[in-house]
């Protein structure tokens, strides 16, 4: 008989997405963010999203390469591993790499951005079994690495201007960002938040400037049915409120300024964290309890460390929720469809 | 009755329906095969004894094999002529089963049971154990069980979702057969003691549905379009709102569910005295030439039923007997067909997509997709590992019903019915 039949347990019949394809969906969802911080910052912005997204998948080769070779010096062993490399590819690397480049301020220096995109494969993501196995977003984890290592540029935030590319002089100017005239005494008066939503003169990282950008990103996750709709804007609203509740505290008596609620959630990184971040399939819990209580706490997080510490502490918030994900995936089970829970009988003594 | 709409249960999937490629095609009578082979194991539960001997002459209709126990069911002669062995050899599934050979003679010379006229309940159930009549839908658990409950029931559920792509038998039965199910549905109605009946079917169905319209003590109910929307528990939910706890019977809310072959053939059985030795067979997939929709006998050769349709037009990918989400893949034509066969069909390398699998994304979209919501990414992973104890526990394994909608979900092709299987053969052997 024909032997070409295969013969595999049911469904015989799979989906037509695959992890690629998820992947190229995220990969397209993050154009616009790139896009709007090379309009932004010029041709800098350009080159550290490039640079980024090189070195990460130059670091993910050589690493499954030596991974791979094993002790064989063989020509034709390398090329094997090499055809392997490609046939598993799953454009992972790629997504670290953009989004570790459009969360960086546009001052930080070239050869920043390829240690950081080094230790964000190599170490977070490889060293933990690659795709799916890491435990802390690369991405995130990296830019906590550089922000350690690099503080002088790391701080620095270049100011967009629409004419970016046509008047680049080398050197940018840098302001202040608007998180620290947020966490200030007054904050109302100074800030605009149609500035912010366009990402116009408000000093900040590559892709977190444009929220108009990071809002189609998340339309189109939504759409593709990568991300589930509900994640960012529970997120985003618990992240809000707690955010005014907790700066009423910087007035001289205690004021709940719901003015301030647009200028929280639409400065510093929590948008673009909020769709492309914290939503990290591999990183956040799995079952739908799990993902409510991740949420909730995060965003609670992210507000309250903000507001104590009067820095940008998204990334450090994402790693420290990330290292529970486990433990929360363990404790909230799903309930199957119909379980009751049993009644306790007390017993008779 | 006029049709109402279902509800929405969470979970499920959408796969390409694939029916068009049959859906068109009238039932036809398959010819009878020179050779049958019936296996023993016809039902769910023990298989059959078998009742005859070699070299003894039968008749269509006859007993060959006598059902051991309770949960077992009575294997009949689809053809007549003579028994020429009986023989132990490995079944579509992989295990061995008995197989009773019969070379027909050509004539088909029935034996029937006398039909009845104006049955009792008692009457009807009997000759429900009498025919053999297992549920036609897939599982094969005997009728006559199901229609004996513990717990006192209310309504009668029909299931006519037909949720597997490509499975086209049921719509061609409910299309041409619909006197016959109703009938037959009344008299299970009547051995339950119940008057409330109610048919699901697929929104994709509309004709079917137009059809059951017209009967006044039968309530059609248009079903979503969702896989697995046949599933028994999700049936009852749709169409009544009561929910099957785990490790619970349908019987237990008060309902009984049965598949619209199964009710075409208590029909028969009844009205005509036949037993069950013939149903209907899908023969689909695009490696067919003319996909058909047949009646055929049980123990039919699977290649005399692909020749009967033209054959192969490519060759095909993979070879499955049943529907796509839950049949068993064989590896060649050398099966025979069962009373729980419902389709054959030869699928393309473009349709069978087989693809390595790659490393899990922890996505969660098997758990979103789960109609009993569980977590199958928790059984793959600790199975995987080797700790099946907690890949029962955290993948609440003994709730799954294998409908296949992680698998087909999975963008990374993991194999998780595998590793539910795995893990609950795991804890049957633990016991």
């Amino acid at each position: 008989m024909d032997n070409t039949i295969v013969v595999s347990t049911p469904p015989h019949v799979k989906s037509k997405r695959t992890t690629r394809g998820i992947m190229l969906d995220v990969l397209i969802a993050l154009l616009p963010c790139a896009i709007a911080g090379i309009v932004f910052f010029g041709w800098r912005a350009l080159v550290i999203e490039l640079v980024a997204v090189v070195t990460c998948v130059a670091t993910e080769f050589v690493y499954f390469f030596i991974l791979n070779k094993g002790f064989s010096n063989k020509c034709a062993d390398a090329k094997k591993v090499c055809l392997r490399w490609v046939k598993q590819f799953d454009l992972t690397s790629v997504i670290t790499g953009l989004i570790l480049a459009l969360i960086l301020s546009s001052d930080v220096k070239w050869y920043e951005v390829i240690i950081g995109s080094i230790f964000a494969i190599a170490v977070v993501k490889m060293l933990f079994g690659g795709t799916g196995k890491n435990l802390v977003n690369p991405a995130a984890a990296a830019r906590v690495f550089m922000f350690l290592s690099f503080s002088a540029t790391m701080i620095k935030y270049g100011l967009p201007a629409f004419d970016a590319i046509s008047s680049d002089s080398g050197t940018l100017a840098t302001g202040a960002t608007n998180l620290s005239v947020l966490l200030g005494k007054d904050p109302a008066s100074k800030i605009n938040a149609l500035d912010l939503f366009l990402g116009s003169g408000v000093a900040g990282c590559i892709g977190e400037t444009c929220k108009v950008a990071i809002l189609v990103g998340y339309v189109y996750l939504c759409v593709r049915q990568v991300i589930k709709w509900w994640q960012p804007l529970l997120f985003i609203a618990v992240f809000g409120f707690s955010a005014v509740f907790m700066s009423g505290f910087a007035f001289d008596s205690y004021k709940f300024d719901m003015t301030l609620f647009l200028p929280h959630i639409l400065s510093g990184g929590v948008l673009f964290g909020a769709v492309f971040m914290f939503t990290d399939y591999s990183t956040s819990p799995k079952g739908i309890y799990g993902q409510l209580f991740y949420y909730i706490v995060a965003a609670l997080l992210v507000a309250i460390l903000r507001y104590l510490t009067k820095i940008e502490v998204t990334s450090f918030v994402i790693i420290l929720i990330n290292l529970f994900v486990p433990l929360i995936d363990k404790y909230f089970i799903r309930r199957p469809f119909g379980y009751k829970k049993e009644k306790k009988v007390k017993e008779v003594k | 009755m006029k049709a109402v709409k279902g509800k929405y249960y969470f979970g499920g999937v959408h796969p390409h329906d694939m029916k068009a490629i049959s859906s068109s095609a009238a039932l036809e009578v398959f010819p009878t095969p020179d050779v049958v082979a019936i296996s023993t194991l016809q039902s769910l539960g023990k298989p059959a004894v078998p009742a005859v001997e070699a070299g003894k002459s039968v008749k269509q209709g006859e007993v060959i094999a006598k059902a051991d126990g309770m949960i077992s069911s009575d294997v009949f002669a689809s053809v007549s002529g003579t028994v020429k062995e009986i023989k132990t050899m490995p079944g579509a599934s992989g295990t061995d089963e008995t197989f009773i050979v019969i070379e027909s003679d050509g004539k088909n010379e029935t034996s029937f049971m006398p039909p009845l006229a104006d049955p009792s309940a008692e009457d009807i159930k009997q000759r429900i154990r009498d025919a053999g009549i297992v549920g036609l839908g897939g599982a094969g658990f005997p009728t006559a069980v199901k229609v004996a409950p513990r717990t006192p029931v209310d309504a009668l559920i029909i299931n006519g979702a037909e949720c597997e792509p490509y499975l086209t038998c049921d719509h061609r039965l409910m299309l041409e057969k619909a006197d016959g199910i109703a009938q037959g549905a009344r008299y299970i109605a009547k051995a339950l003691g119940v008057s409330k009946i109610i048919i699901g079917i697929e929104a994709n169905k509309p004709d079917c549905i137009k059809e059951f319209e017209k009967y006044d003590d039968i309530q059609p109910v248009i079903l979503k379009k969702q896989y697995p929307m046949g599933g028994e528990k999700q049936l009852i939910y749709v169409t009544t709102g009561r929910k099957v706890g785990v490790g619970k019977l349908p019987a237990d809310v008060g309902v009984v569910v049965q598949n619209v072959a199964t009710c075409f053939a208590v029909y028969e059985a009844v009205e005509l005295g036949k037993p069950l030795f013939e149903r209907a067979i899908t023969i689909s997939g695009k490696a067919v030439k003319e996909p058909k929709n047949l009646w055929v006998k049980v123990g039919t050769p699977v290649a005399s039923l692909i020749e009967f349709c033209g054959g192969e037009s490519v060759t095909p990918k993979k070879a499955v007997l049943g529907g796509p989400m839950t049949g068993v893949a064989v590896a060649n034509y050398d099966s025979y067909t069962h009373k729980t066969t419902s389709g054959v069909l030869l699928m393309t390398a473009e349709e069978a997509a087989d693809e390595e699998p790659t490393p899990c994304l922890q996505c969660g979209k098997c758990a979103d997709v789960c109609p009993m919501h569980l977590m199958p990414m928790n059984t793959a992973f600790y199975s995987a590992a080797g700790d099946f104890d907690a890949a029962a526990k955290y993948g609440n394994v003994q709730a799954c019903i294998e409908c296949g909608a992680c698998e087909y979900i999975c963008p990374a092709r993991r194999p998780l019915i595998q590793a539910i299987r795995k893990t609950k053969a795991y804890l049957r052997n633990k016991k």
